[in-house]
C-alpha cells in the first residue's frame, strides 16, 4: 500500500505573461514560476518542498490543486490528468486533495463560527442535511484537540494556533488522501509550532494521508518528511531520502542552504563553516541562462552558464541537477 | 485539552456593538434619529392640528403655547409640520438607500466578482450613468411621473447607487484574494456560493457605513428639490418647501426658516455622528 | 570593555491603556549591553521585546502607550528624562534601529540617498557632494551593488534583502554606539538572512558597535548573541551568557523552547516536544508567575506571587523557583 503512488506531476509548467500596452494588451515578459517540475508521492508519504520566496513552490502546489490552471503538464491522480478536467469534472474529485493555509488568519472567514467553517467543506458537498454532519464536525474537534464548546466561536476568539487548527480540522473533513500543507506553521510562534508538527504527524500516522509540506524552514522539513525537494527558481535542484539530503546534499545550493540555518547552539556555531551566497535572489522574469543557480553558485565553473542541467538519478533514489554530476548532463540527441 | 481565552463570547457584530455604544456621539446621533423617527410615527395621535389645517386668523405668529413653534403664513402649526416633514425626510433618507441597495449591490457584487469581460461591461454601464447630470434626470423624472414622495424616492435613489456598486466591487476584489476564498475554492466551492456567502457577508461592513452616509445626502437632496420647487408636490409638507415659502416672509417672522433649516441639520448631523461611530466599530481591527 | 554598561536598562514598565484593560507590555524588565557587545532579546511574540527596545529610542506611541516606569541610562544618562531635541540628537546618531519590515520603514518617496544624506545633514553636519558622496560610500559597504546609480532609486525599486542592507547603511551612517535590531530577518530568506547577519556582524565588529538582536530565532541568536535575556509576557525570565542558556537553560520556559525546536544536527526524534497551553492574554495575566498555566512543574508558590530572579550561577539568572543555584542542567 504504501509503494502506490497517489498523486504524480510530469513536467509541470506554469508561466505568467506580463503584458503591457494600453488597448491592445501585449506579452512582453515572461514569469517563470514553474519550469518542468516533476515528482510523483507515494500514499501516505510526506515530500517535503523547499526553496526561498521566488522559487515557486507555491505556485507549485497551487497548480496541484488545480487553483492555478498549468501551462503544460500533467497532473495525474487516481488516474486522471487534473489539468484536462474542467471545473465541474474536478469537484467530485476536490474531496480527496485539500489544502492549510500559511495564514490562520487570513485563511477563515471570520464571520463563521468554527463549526460553520469546519463544516463547509460537507456543506459544498451536500452532504450535510444528514445527522452524520454534526456528529462529524464534534469528531473532528476532537481529533485537532480543541475543545467541544468553541464550536459556536469566532476565529477572532480563537489565538493562532487554535485556528491553525481549525484550518486543518477543515481540511480533514472529508478524509482526504492528499493534503497539500503550504507554510502551515511559519506565522505561528515558535512554542506552538512543534504543537502544529505534531499534530500533523498524528494525523499521519492515524489516517495515513499523504502530504506535500511545503516550507522555508529546514529544520521541521527535515522533522517531518519521508523525501525532500528542493526548489529554485522554478526548477527542482536535488530530490533525495530525507536522511540523504541532509547528511550529504550534493547540490551546492542545498549545501549553502544548509549551512545558512543557525542551530541553536553557540558551541556548535563556532565550529561551523558558513557558506554565504553572494548575490540576491534572482527575479523569475529573467532567469540566468544555463543552470539557473551558477550566478550564485560557489562551484561554478566553465559549462554552467551554459549549459541546462537535468534532474537525474545518481543512485539510491538521490536525484541532482547539478554539471559535476555526469548524469545531469542534457543527452545528446 | 488546550485552555482557551477567558474572554466573553461575543460575535463580530455583538463586538461592533459594543465599540459603537461606547462612541458618546454616535450614541446622541442615533438616539435623536429614533426620538424623531417615534414622534412621526405617535404624534399623528395626538396633535390637535394637522399639517394642512389652515387657520386664517393666526397667520405668521410667534412660538407660544397654542402653537408650540408658530404658524406659517396660512395658520398651519409649524410644529406640526415639522414633524410630517421630517417623516417625509426620513422616508426619504430610508427609502432611496433599498433602491440603491437594490441596484448597487448585486451589479457590484457580480462585477467583482465575475471580473473579466463582465466586470468591464458593468463598469462602463456604471461610469455612464455617474456622468450623467442627476438634476437632469430628476427633472425628467418629475415630468414624467409626477410629484409623488414615490417618485422622489425613485429619483434620488437612482442617481446615488454609482458610489455603493463600486464601493462593493471593490471590497469584493479586495476579498477574493483572501485565503478563505481560496479555501471555498479547494473544497469545489463555486461562483454563486462563494459570493452570496463569503464576499457579499464580509463586504457589509464599509457598506453600511456608505448608506449611513448617504442618507443624510439623501434628506438634503429632498429637501433641495422641494427648495427649487421640483419636489415633492403640495400639501405634502416638507421641510425643503418650508424654507421656501417661508422666504418670503424672513423678516417677519424668522422662525419659518429657522426651524426647518435647524431640523434638517440636526437630523443630518445626527446621521453623519451614528455614520463616523459605525465606520469605527466596524472596522475590522480585532486582530490582537 | 569599560566598567560601566554603555546602555542599562532598569526596571522598565510600559504600558498600553487599551478598552479592554491594560496590557502591560513590559513590566519591569532590566538588561544592559556593554560597548561592543552583541546580546539578544529573545522571546515569542507578545513578549515585550520590540516594546522594551521602541522604548529606550522613546517611539512608542503616547496614547495609548506610556512609559510607566524605570530608568534607561545611555552612557550614564538616563534618557527618559532627557527633553524631545535632545532625545532626538541622539536617536539616529548614537543609537541606530533596523526594523523588521523595511517597505514601512524607509520613506517611500524620498530616494535613498536622500533618506542617508539627511541623517548626515542633521547628525555629521555633512551637506551638499560630500554628503552624496559619503551616502554612496555606505552603500558600497553594506554590499549594494553599482552604489552610485543605486543612491538615486527609491525604495520600491530594491529587492527585500537591498532594502535591508540600505536600512542597515541608514543605520550605521553617524556611527552609532549602539544599533538595535528588531527582527532584521525575519522577511527575507534563509540565504539572504545569513549574508546580512554576516555584514552586521562585521560592522559592529569593525565600529565596537554594541547590538542589540530582538528575535524569536534561536539558531541567529545562538551564531551571534554574547548574552541572551528571554522574554516571556513582559518579564525576563532568564539571561546569562549564550553558554549558559543553551547548555544550562533553567526556566521551564527557556528549557521548552529549547526542546520543542527541531536541530539539524542532532538526530531526528520521532516526536517534538512543544510547549502546551497557548501564548499568554496580556490583558489578564494570572497573578504569580506568567508561564504558570504551561508550566510541567508549577507548583502553588508559583501561583501566588511572580518568581523573583535569582542567581543560578555567576551571570546566569533565572526567574524560578526551581532554578536552585548549582543545579545544572544539559
Amino acid at each position: 500500500m504504501k509503494n502506490e503512488v497517489i498523486i504524480e506531476i510530469k513536467n509541470l509548467t506554469k508561466y505568467f505573461p506580463l503584458t503591457s500596452g494600453l488597448i491592445r494588451q501585449k506579452k512582453v515578459a515572461e514569469l517563470r514560476a514553474v519550469d518542468g517540475v516533476s515528482f510523483a508521492i507515494h500514499r501516505g508519504e510526506t515530500l517535503g518542498l523547499v526553496g526561498e520566496s521566488g522559487c515557486g513552490k507555491t505556485t507549485l502546489g497551487k497548480c496541484l490543486l488545480q487553483l492555478y490552471r498549468a501551462t503544460s503538464g500533467q497532473v495525474l491522480f487516481d488516474g486522471k490528468d487534473l489539468c484536462q478536467l474542467s471545473n465541474k469534472e474536478l469537484r467530485p474529485l476536490r474531496r480527496n486533495l485539500q489544502l492549510i493555509f500559511q495564514d490562520p488568519y487570513d485563511s477563515l472567514d471570520p464571520r463563521f463560527t468554527a463549526s460553520d467553517i469546519i463544516g463547509e467543506p460537507m456543506r459544498i458537498h451536500n452532504m450535510h442535511r444528514t445527522p452524520a454532519y454534526q456528529k462529524r464536525i464534534d469528531e473532528l474537534i476532537n481529533i485537532v484537540g480543541l475543545s467541544p464548546y468553541m464550536a459556536d466561536r469566532y476565529p477572532h476568539e480563537f489565538s493562532g494556533g487554535q485556528r491553525q487548527r481549525l484550518g486543518i480540522a477543515r481540511a480533514l473533513a472529508l478524509q482526504p488522501g492528499f493534503i497539500v500543507c503550504d507554510e502551515p506553521i511559519s506565522a505561528l510562534d515558535v512554542s506552538i509550532q512543534a504543537q502544529i508538527i505534531n499534530l500533523l504527524d498524528d494525523l499521519r500516522e492515524k489516517f495515513g494521508i499523504a502530504y506535500l509540506f511545503i516550507s522555508h524552514d529546514l529544520a521541521v522539513v527535515r522533522h517531518i518528511s519521508d523525501r525532500v525537494a528542493v526548489m529554485y527558481l522554478g526548477k527542482l535542484m536535488e530530490v533525495a531520502d530525507r536522511d540523504s539530503l541532509y547528511e550529504s546534499p550534493l547540490h551546492p545550493y542545498t549545501q549553502a542552504l544548509l549551512s545558512a540555518v543557525p542551530i541553536p547552539d553557540p558551541t556548535v556555531e563556532k565550529k561551523r563553516n558558513i557558506i554565504i551566497l553572494k548575490g540576491e535572489v534572482p527575479s523569475p522574469i529573467n532567469p540566468p541562462a544555463g543552470c539557473v543557480f551558477h550566478p550564485r553558485c560557489f562551484k561554478v565553473y566553465e559549462p554552467c552558464p551554459t549549459t541546462v542541467p537535468q534532474l537525474a538519478d545518481i543512485g539510491g533514489g538521490h536525484q541532482v541537477a547539478c554539471l559535476h554530476y555526469p548524469n545531469s548532463w542534457p543527452k545528446s540527441e | 485539552m488546550i485552555t482557551d481565552t477567558v474572554r466573553p463570547h461575543r460575535s463580530l457584530w455583538g463586538d461592533a456593538f459594543i465599540r459603537l455604544r461606547r462612541n458618546r456621539l454616535a450614541v446622541t446621533g442615533g438616539v435623536i434619529i429614533l426620538l424623531i423617527a417615534l414622534t412621526t410615527i405617535i404624534y399623528p395621535f395626538f396633535s390637535r392640528y394637522d399639517f394642512a389645517s389652515q387657520d386664517l386668523n393666526a397667520i405668521l405668529q410667534s412660538p407660544s403655547m397654542k402653537h408650540f413653534l408658530g404658524t406659517d403664513e396660512l395658520g398651519r402649526d409649524v410644529f406640526t409640520r415639522l414633524i410630517y416633514g421630517a417623516r417625509t425626510s426620513l422616508s426619504v433618507g430610508i427609502f432611496t438607500q433599498l433602491i440603491v441597495l437594490g441596484i448597487g449591490l448585486p451589479l457590484g457584487a457580480i462585477s467583482g466578482a465575475a471580473g473579466g469581460r463582465a466586470d468591464n461591461l458593468i463598469m462602463r454601464f456604471v461610469d455612464v450613468i455617474y456622468a450623467f447630470p442627476d438634476l437632469l434626470l430628476i427633472i425628467l423624472l418629475r415630468a414624467i411621473l409626477g410629484g409623488s414622495i414615490y417618485m422622489i424616492f425613485l429619483a434620488i435613489g437612482l442617481v446615488s447607487w454609482v458610489n455603493v456598486a463600486r464601493l462593493v466591487r471593490g471590497q469584493t476584489l479586495a476579498l477574493k484574494q483572501r485565503d478563505f476564498v481560496t479555501a471555498a475554492r479547494v473544497f469545489g466551492g463555486f461562483g454563486s456560493y462563494i459570493t452570496t456567502r463569503h464576499l457579499l457577508p464580509n463586504s457589509l461592513g464599509p457598506v453600511i457605513v456608505a448608506v449611513t452616509f448617504n442618507i443624510p445626502r439623501a434628506i438634503f437632496a429632498e429637501a433641495a428639490l422641494a427648495y427649487i420647487g421640483i419636489g415633492v408636490k403640495p400639501p405634502t409638507p416638507s421641510w425643503g418647501a418650508m424654507i421656501r415659502d417661508g422666504n418670503n416672509v424672513i423678516f417677519a417672522a424668522p422662525h419659518l426658516v429657522l426651524f426647518p433649516a435647524i431640523a434638517i441639520g440636526i437630523l443630518m448631523l445626527s446621521f453623519t455622528f451614528l455614520g463616523d461611530g459605525l465606520r469605527d466599530a466596524l472596522d475590522p481591527r480585532l486582530r490582537r | 570593555m569599560s566598567d560601566k554598561p554603555l546602555l542599562e536598562v532598569r526596571n522598565l514598565s510600559t504600558y498600553f491603556y487599551t478598552q479592554d484593560g491594560i496590557v502591560k507590555a513590559v513590566d519591569g524588565v532590566s538588561y544592559a549591553v556593554d560597548r561592543g557587545e552583541t546580546i539578544a532579546l529573545v522571546g515569542e511574540s507578545g513578549c515585550g521585546k520590540t516594546v522594551s527596545a521602541l522604548s529606550i529610542l522613546r517611539l512608542i506611541p503616547e496614547p495609548p502607550g506610556k512609559i510607566a516606569s524605570g530608568e534607561i541610562l545611555f552612557d550614564g544618562i538616563d534618557i527618559l528624562t532627557l527633553p524631545k531635541d535632545r532625545m532626538l540628537d541622539i536617536r539616529g546618531d548614537r543609537i541606530a534601529m533596523i526594523f523588521q519590515e523595511p517597505l514601512t520603514a524607509l520613506n517611500p518617496v524620498l530616494t535613498i540617498g536622500l533618506q542617508i544624506t539627511e541623517a548626515l545633514e542633521r547628525h555629521r553636519n555633512m551637506h551638499g557632494a560630500v554628503a552624496l558622496e559619503e551616502a554612496i560610500r555606505l552603500l558600497k559597504i553594506v554590499g549594494i551593488p553599482q552604489p552610485d546609480q543605486r543612491v538615486k532609486d527609491y525604495p520600491h525599486q530594491f529587492s527585500g534583502g537591498m532594502r535591508q542592507r540600505a536600512m542597515i547603511a541608514l543605520a550605521i551612517s553617524c556611527e552609532p554606539e549602539l544599533i538595535i535590531a528588531d527582527e532584521p530577518t525575519t522577511v527575507v530568506d534563509v540565504t539572504i538572512q545569513a549574508q546580512l547577519l554576516e555584514l552586521i556582524r562585521g560592522i559592529t565588529e569593525k565600529l565596537n558597535t554594541a547590538l542589540i538582536l530582538i528575535t524569536h530565532n534561536l539558531g541567529i541568536v545562538a551564531r551571534y548573541a554574547h548574552r541572551v535575556y528571554v522574554m516571556y509576557a513582559g518579564h525576563i525570565i532568564e539571561h546569562g551568557s549564550s553558554q549558559d542558556i543553551y547548555h544550562h537553560p533553567c526556566h521551564p520556559y527557556t528549557r521548552g523552547l529549547l526542546a520543542s525546536v527541531p536541530r539539524l544536527d542532532e538526530p531526528r526524534k520521532t516526536r517534538l516536544q512543544p510547549i502546551e497551553g497557548q501564548p499568554p492574554d496580556l490583558i489578564q495575566l494570572p497573578p504569580g508567575c506568567a508561564f504558570g498555566p504551561r508550566c510541567p512543574h508549577v507548583i502553588d508558590a508559583c501561583r501566588q506571587a511572580v518568581p523573583p530572579m535569582t542567581e543560578v550561577s555567576p551571570g546566569h539568572y533565572a526567574a524560578c523557583r526551581l532554578a536552585v543555584p548549582d543545579r545544572k542542567q544539559s
